[in-house]
Order: C-alpha cells, then sequence, then structure tokens
C-alpha cells in the first residue's frame, strides 16, 4: 500500500480550475517531485494535501485513511508536514519557540515542554540554525526562514514532509547547503518527501520520481531522465517547435 | 544562563510576596480612602491580567470585557440574601465564562478590526438585553443592603488579582499559551503545525471571561447599587485595553505596570483636575501606540538588556 494516494483530485476556485482530475502514489521512502509553471497548480496540490483547502472533489488517502475534508492539525497530527513557499514563520517569537510550536502540537507532539525543547534544538541542529535559536525569527534573512519553516515542520515528526520552494530565492551556495540538508534529512529521519521546485536540475537531482503540472492537469508522471525528455513536458516547458 | 533566570525568577517572586504583605496588612493602618483606592488598583490588575490571555496572546483585541464585569454584576445581584458571598462570586466568574463559550463560538470567526466591533456590538447587545429585562421587571436599579465591609471586599479583591497573574504568567509558560501566540503570530501556520485553533481561542476566551466576572460580583457590591448602564458601562473595556497597552506585553508584568500607573495617573489627577485626567489619558495612549508599542514592560527590559551589554 501507497503511503499517499491522490485519487482524481479537482480543485476549483469559482471559474477557475486549479487542479483537474489529478491522481497520483506516493511510495514509502520515496522523493517525490512536482514540477510545473507558474500557476501551474503545484501549491494548491500541497494546499488541499495540507487540510488548509477542501478539494471539490476526489479523495485523498494517507496511510490507509481519508483525509481529505479533515482539518489542517488533525492532518499534521496523522503525520503529513507542510512548509510555505511564501514564509511564514511567527515573527514575534524566537527561532527556538518557532520550532517548538511543532514539537508540542504536531504528530510527535511532547506534552513537556523540556522535551520539546530539546527536540527543537537538536532539529535546529541539523538545519543548521542553532546558533540562531534566541533571535527573534524576524531577524532571519530569507534563507533562514526557509531553514525555518523546514525546521518547523520536521519537528512535528511528520512521516510525510511536503516542502515548497524552499530552494527559491537562494543564491547558488545557499541552494546546494539545502540541498545536502534536505539529502541528509531524507536519510537519516526516514521521512517521504514531497518537492515543489522552480529549480529543474535540482529537483532531477534529488527525486527519485516526478509529477509534471500544466493548468492543473497531469501531463507526466515517471523517472526525471524519462520526463525531462518527454515530448509533453517540453512542450509545456518551451512551446511547440514552428 | 539557567542559574542567572532561577534566581532573578527569586528575586521576582520574593518582591511580590512582601508586596503582597504589604498591601494585606494595608486595612491595618490605611484609611478607608487607601483602602479604596487599592481595590480599585487591585480591580484592574485582575481584569487587565485576565483579558491578556485572550487578547495578549492570541491578538484578538477584545473591546467587550465589560460584558464579562457587568454579568458577574448581575448574578451578584440577584443571588444576593439568597446564596452565601462566596457561592455568588463563583457563580458570577462561571456566568461569566459560559457566555464567553456561547459568544466564542460565532465571534472567533472573525479577525482584525471585525472582532474588536463584534466584541464590542454583543457587549452592548447583552447589556441592553438586562436593561430590559429589568425595565419589564420594574426595577429601575437594584439596592443592596448589608453589604460585606471593604476590607473584605479588600481581600477578595487582592486574592483575584493574585489569581490572574498567576494565570497569566502560567498561561504564557504552558503549551497552551505557546499555542495562542502561534495562532497570533500566523493563524493557518499554526494550524498546519498541529494547533487546534478553534478549540484553543474559545478556550482561551473563555479564560480570559472567569476572573472578569468575579471581579464584577466583588465590584457591584461595593457599589451597593446595581443600574445595568452602569454595571455594563463600555469605559471598563476601554480602561483594560489603555492598561494592557500602556503596559505592554503578553506577559504578566506589562498588565501589571499598565494598571499600577493608569490608577496612579488617575488618583493624582482625577479628584483636582478630571477632565485633564482625560486629556493625559489620551495622549499617553497616542504616545504608546506611536513610539513605545511595546509599552513599559518592554522599555523597561530593553533599557535593562542595554545596560547589562
Amino acid at each position: 500500500m501507497s503511503l499517499l494516494t491522490v485519487d482524481n483530485l479537482t480543485k476549483r476556485f469559482g471559474g477557475v480550475t486549479a487542479l483537474q482530475n489529478v491522481s497520483f502514489n506516493v511510495e514509502e521512502g520515496e522523493i517525490f517531485g512536482v514540477m510545473g509553471a507558474n500557476g501551474a497548480g503545484k501549491t494548491t496540490l500541497f494546499s488541499v494535501i495540507a487540510g488548509n483547502e477542501t478539494p471539490s472533489t476526489g479523495q485523498i488517502t494517507f496511510r490507509g485513511e481519508r483525509i481529505d475534508r479533515k482539518r489542517p492539525d488533525r492532518i499534521c497530527r496523522r503525520g503529513i508536514a507542510r512548509t510555505y513557499q511564501i514564509v511564514r514563520p511567527f515573527a514575534g517569537m524566537t527561532v527556538l519557540e518557532n520550532v517548538m510550536v511543532g514539537a508540542l502540537f504536531g504528530a510527535a507532539r511532547e506534552r513537556s515542554g523540556a522535551r520539546a525543547r530539546a527536540r527543537a534544538l537538536s532539529i535546529l541542529d541539523a538545519v543548521g540554525l542553532q546558533d540562531r535559536a534566541q533571535d527573534p525569527a524576524s531577524a532571519l534573512t530569507l534563507a533562514g526562514c526557509k531553514r525555518l519553516e523546514v525546521a518547523r515542520a520536521l519537528a512535528t515528526g511528520p512521516r510525510l514532509l511536503m516542502l515548497d520552494e524552499v530552494l527559491a530565492g537562494l543564491t547558488a551556495t545557499e541552494v546546494a547547503e539545502a540541498l545536502d540538508m534536505i539529502r541528509k534529512l531524507h536519510r537519516e529521519e526516514n521521512l517521504t518527501l514531497l518537492v515543489i521546485e522552480h529549480v529543474m536540475g535540482a529537483l532531477m537531482e534529488l527525486c527519485d520520481r516526478i509529477l509534471v503540472l500544466h493548468h492543473g492537469e497531469r501531463i507526466a508522471e515517471d523517472r526525471p531522465q524519462i520526463v525531462a525528455d518527454d515530448p509533453a513536458v517540453i512542450e509545456a516547458y518551451l512551446g511547440t517547435e514552428q | 544562563m539557567i542559574e542567572t533566570t532561577a534566581s532573578r525568577l527569586g528575586v521576582t517572586a520574593s518582591g511580590l510576596v512582601l508586596a503582597l504583605a504589604l498591601f494585606a496588612l494595608l486595612p491595618q493602618f490605611g484609611s478607608d480612602y487607601l483602602i479604596g483606592i487599592g481595590l480599585t488598583l487591585f480591580m484592574w490588575i485582575a481584569l487587565t491580567e485576565s483579558w491578556v490571555v485572550l487578547s495578549g496572546m492570541t491578538g484578538y483585541i477584545s473591546l467587550g470585557h465589560a460584558v464579562f464585569f457587568g454579568i458577574g454584576s448581575y448574578i451578584a445581584v440577584l443571588g444576593w440574601g439568597v446564596i452565601p458571598l462566596w457561592l455568588s462570586i463563583l457563580l458570577g466568574g462561571a456566568g461569566a465564562g459560559l457566555v464567553a463559550l456561547i459568544m466564542g463560538y460565532p465571534v472567533l470567526r472573525v479577525r482584525g478590526p471585525y472582532f474588536v466591533i463584534l466584541t464590542f456590538g454583543i457587549a452592548e447587545f447583552v447589556k441592553f438585553c438586562v436593561v430590559n429585562v429589568e425595565a419589564g421587571l420594574g426595577k429601575a436599579g437594584r439596592l443592596l443592603f448589608g453589604a460585606p465591609s471593604l476590607e473584605t471586599l479588600y481581600y477578595i479583591m487582592i486574592i483575584l488579582a493574585g489569581l490572574a497573574i498567576a494565570l497569566t504568567y502560567w498561561v504564557r509558560r504552558s503549551r497552551f499559551g505557546t499555542g495562542l501566540r502561534a495562532i497570533r503570530e500566523n493563524e493557518e501556520a499554526a494550524e498546519t503545525l498541529g494547533v487546534p485553533v478553534a478549540r484553543y481561542k474559545i478556550a482561551a476566551f473563555a479564560l480570559s471571561a472567569v476572573i472578569p466576572g468575579m471581579v464584577g460580583a466583588v465590584m457591584v457590591l461595593r457599589v451597593t447599587y446595581f443600574e445595568p448602564l452602569q454595571a455594563f458601562n463600555p469605559v471598563v473595556s476601554f480602561t483594560i485595553i489603555s492598561m494592557a497597552i500602556i503596559g505592554g506585553s503578553d506577559d504578566a508584568p506589562g498588565p501589571l505596570l499598565g494598571a499600577i500607573s493608569l490608577v496612579v495617573v488617575s488618583e493624582l489627577l482625577w479628584s483636582s483636575f478630571p477632565q485633564v485626567y482625560m486629556i493625559v489619558l489620551g495622549v499617553l495612549l497616542i504616545g504608546f501606540v506611536l513610539w513605545a508599542p511595546d509599552g513599559l514592560y518592554g522599555r523597561l527590559t530593553s533599557l535593562f538588556r542595554r545596560r547589562v551589554s
């Protein structure tokens, strides 16, 4: 049985169809990429899976249980965590407190503040923010905020971690560092990853399989090399040859 | 670092105990006038600390806390001569908490200015319901005979203020309070990280209403007269917010500082220059919002930090 099954998912916003009959499976332990141009429906897909948006039609099954139409906090407690492409730090709290929210309330929630704090600190260590623990989150750079997004999501103790463009807006060195961090986390935390990325090369390098969305529809789903050579994908990205 | 925190905590705690002991002795040597000021001071401390549990922690600014005060007063008046004093105070708190639970369900679905206006509107609505019920019963105000002595009320109010301070202190450091502050900073992100936002907001609303209800029950015995327009006076809500803004912070010392400084200013000015008091209050509010949004507590802590480093 797959860890996550998305079945015929459609999401409409008024007259706009953001997702149209999208189906795919994510297997345990896999790094699964989602690719597509702006407005292809990638972030909407994450929002629907995480419960921030309710689907118009279709089903989502996670660990054998229907999760569509469940509240985001319930879905998080079942073991799905997401980051936000447009970062949403708790600006008025310290970096450590930000991560502690995830540790206190997520799937692996700690009732004791001391244990939550210890876990938050070790996660800050893993994402390279250990020196910033006591700083207000508002003092972080964009790269720092992206790391904080990952740290907070990780602190919930997810089985499935959804990363929404954590590399976008970073410099080349920062991208390399972040990629290392993601690989390390995947290896050490026994995570399944669902990754949205604009940086194509990074996605190709990172993922076992890639789903390509175009105007809300699935146009390809396969291993990176095959997807890259797919005429439909090339057409969607570069247009047809005249 | 842990040691310094612990020793600072020790200093703060012993200071608080000392202050409480001094205030507890006040009736032994102070005049009724002083005890009256003490009662007012502890009333505002209790109200503002409670308000902070909701509005300081979650950022949902309630402009309707007068309704809880009024409900407590009303329950105490209805129970006067029927049930013992301690029971009517407890019922005043429970009644206010219950109203907050019912009110919170619809009200906490809206945010920002809408929430502010809605809490104010509901408080006014409840006030006029009580006005009409009382008018229908043919009561134009109720007099209370045989109310307890000023000292008794003063001691009860000290306890309520102490409870409110402890409540804010505890919530601020609890898992619950961390969730509430996450809601304030970004509600959607908080929910995505597993915080049950709807439940938490309603719980905070109810928690922040209980002590104001009890305070209302005590204060109606102080004035020995119940009149709905006075018991549900929106100026109570405005004053709470002013104190919270001037004190600053979502932790226990902020509202404490705010309440103390405003009560002092009011005592200095109110008797001789009542108009000047309102002007000073306005100027203070504008000044703090513009130049010190973190309030007295925020200013003091940053001053302290600069000295140390």
